[in-house]
């Protein structure tokens, strides 16, 4: 009867536990979704009941803010650094997956050292390269520089699902006369599109969030929303309730992303290492 | 077209965008490391941003940016403030982490919804958190502000960021919210390969649950806490986004890291020689742990 009384107290202690950690996680995005629908007078109170309102939506879209055109930025910058980093990605998981290869481990462990250096250390080059060729705050110039970010964790979660799919189907195909491309194309390619996809929307998701570089190269044209965040500053003060209205716009999309692809989450961001 | 031609072509690509995106900027910055390379004196008529503007100035140096750099105090506090933060920031979300997820691992209904919420923080753009953070720590109507200040009597109309201590604990704060959910996902998969009956077996021993824990649990932890540890490490020594937007290295240089520090030499004060330099001194650390990290994964397969 003790016994069973601990484990009930025990059971119960460890639901509280379980309940804050929730919290804590809950309540800064909770605090940031609901700013974005205060008036400004109500941002610097802490009252839980508001009059809610939609007129910050429609301010962060008029000038001087013009947040749309850091949508698009955002959008464009890492809708085309996935396009660009998830095919090159595929093609070379597939040979180190599928192949033997000359200095297979140098060049593998090379490509994913490359995703330890700090962002800070190579972007100095590249401002200067950029200014040289008048790319300075150009979608093009961030494309180039998240591509150094995204393709090694392209490479690697895609390797990780090809090494996943069963040889033999390939084996049988080649043997009745299937040229290797066939094979890729027919075989390998519908097998492992479902972690190809994640793979896009995991690298979507870290573009999307790439901010160093982007505060660096941009300037005013090519500013994406990250960096967008600086713009609400007024001769009053910073206007919080606009930061908000931007942050739901910057956080949402990719929390609904992150859910598509959640049992793959971890494996993506560890390279590998634990699965 | 025969396999092996193919297998190359294949890599090829991948392989040169990351020699000339990674590896290019890396040889170039090192070069640049052994330079003076300044803007010039007209530096105030006409802005950096031109792009034929040619102010340049860049003189080759042996070892005097290296030289400066060792000399120079305010380094040597972003380098303690890097230190410091690391090795908070670490031990709160290793710490945090694992016990959080030994008390998500068993399931059920309750447990598993908790856990789709650990994605949420990390999806999250660290600049929001910052930026966001920033506002929740203002004196007056901050959020945290409030309710730390109501949880701690003493913290009561404290301005955060403006207290040197106090801001390193919010920039911490702000870390550790933003990595424990990832890492509890990580620990939660390391801990579905202990095995099981090995537990079950110490528990029908008669050994309490710590013991369980701590003999058999945690050594069948150890390579996935390591794991964890040195990423962590790794993101924590890189370090750069909230900084920039939750105290911008303030007050004074309280908060400044090395990133911070490096940035700020080379975006506001042009010195990108100095900057350059600076930056080899972070690759440093970085590759040791990027060593140790390799080991750990490769070496036992």
């Amino acid at each position: 009867m003790g016994n069973s009384i601990r484990k009930q107290v025990a059971d119960l202690f460890q639901f509280a536990l379980i309940l804050c950690a929730a919290v804590v996680i809950l309540v800064p995005i909770y605090w940031i979704a609901s700013g974005a629908f205060k008036q400004q007078v109500d941002v610097f109170q802490l009252k839980l009941l508001f009059t809610p309102t939609l007129a910050n939506f429609n301010e962060i879209f008029r000038s001087p803010y013009n947040l749309h055109e850091k949508l698009l930025n955002s959008t464009l910058v890492a809708g085309t650094t996935v396009l660009v980093a998830i095919p090159m990605a595929t093609m070379a998981a597939y040979s180190f997956s599928r192949f033997r290869l000359r200095f297979e481990r140098t060049m593998f462990l090379m490509i994913l050292s490359t995703q330890f250096v700090p962002a800070v250390v190579i972007v100095l080059p590249y401002f200067l390269l950029f200014r040289d060729l008048g790319l300075l705050d150009t979608r093009l110039a961030l494309v180039l520089v998240n591509l150094s970010l995204i393709l090694p964790f392209a490479i690697w979660m895609i390797k990780g699902f090809i090494d996943g799919i069963p040889l033999d189907t390939e084996e049988a195909a080649l043997v009745d006369g299937s040229s290797r491309l066939q094979v890729i194309w027919n075989i390998v390619l519908p097998m492992a599109l479902p972690g190809i996809l994640t793979a896009a929307i995991f690298c979507f998701i870290l573009a999307w969030n790439e901010f160093l570089f982007a505060v660096i190269i941009t300037n005013s044209k090519a500013v994406t929303m990250p960096v967008g965040l600086s713009l609400f500053h007024a001769e009053e003060g910073v206007l919080w309730h606009l930061i908000s209205a931007a942050g739901i716009l910057i956080m949402l999309p990719m929390f609904g992303l992150a859910m598509i692809i959640q049992k793959h989450f971890v494996q993506g961001m560890t390279l590998g290492a634990v699965r | 077209m025969r396999d092996r031609h193919l297998k190359y072509l294949f890599v090829l690509p991948a392989l040169v965008l990351v020699l000339v995106t990674s590896f290019w900027p890396l040889l170039q910055s090192f070069w640049l490391s052994f330079r003076e390379w300044k803007l010039s004196r007209a530096r105030e008529s006409r802005p950096l941003w031109e792009p034929e503007y040619d102010g340049w100035e860049t003189w080759p140096y042996l070892l005097e940016n290296y030289q400066r750099a060792l000399e120079d105090d305010l380094l040597w506090n972003s380098v303690q403030v890097t230190s410091t933060f690391m090795i908070a920031s670490v031990i709160v979300s290793v710490g945090l982490a694992l016990g959080l997820a030994l008390l998500l691992a068993p399931g059920g209904k309750f447990r598993l919804t908790v856990r789709t919420l650990l994605i949420l923080p990390f999806a999250m753009s660290p600049a929001l958190i910052g930026i966001s953070w920033r506002f929740m720590f203002q004196p007056d109507f901050g959020l945290f502000q409030a309710l730390f200040g109501a949880l701690v009597p003493g913290l009561a109309g404290v301005d955060w960021l403006g207290d040197p201590t106090l801001a390193l604990i919010a920039i911490v704060g702000s870390d550790v919210w933003h990595w424990t959910p990832y890492l509890t996902l990580v620990f939660i998969g390391g801990l579905a390969n202990v095995p099981q009956d090995a537990q079950e077996a110490a528990m029908i021993d008669g050994a309490s649950s710590w013991r369980v824990f701590v003999d058999v649990t945690l050594p069948a932890l150890i390579p996935v806490l390591a794991v964890g540890i040195i990423l962590k490490s790794i993101f924590s020594l890189k370090m750069f986004d909230q900084v920039y937007m939750l105290t911008n290295g303030g007050p004074g240089n309280a908060t400044q890291t090395l990133a911070h520090y490096i940035y700020f030499h080379g975006f506001k004060y042009y010195d990108m020689g100095y900057a350059s330099a600076v930056s080899y001194l972070l690759v440093i650390p970085m590759l040791g742990l990027t060593w140790l990290y390799m080991k750990l994964v490769f070496l036992k397969r």
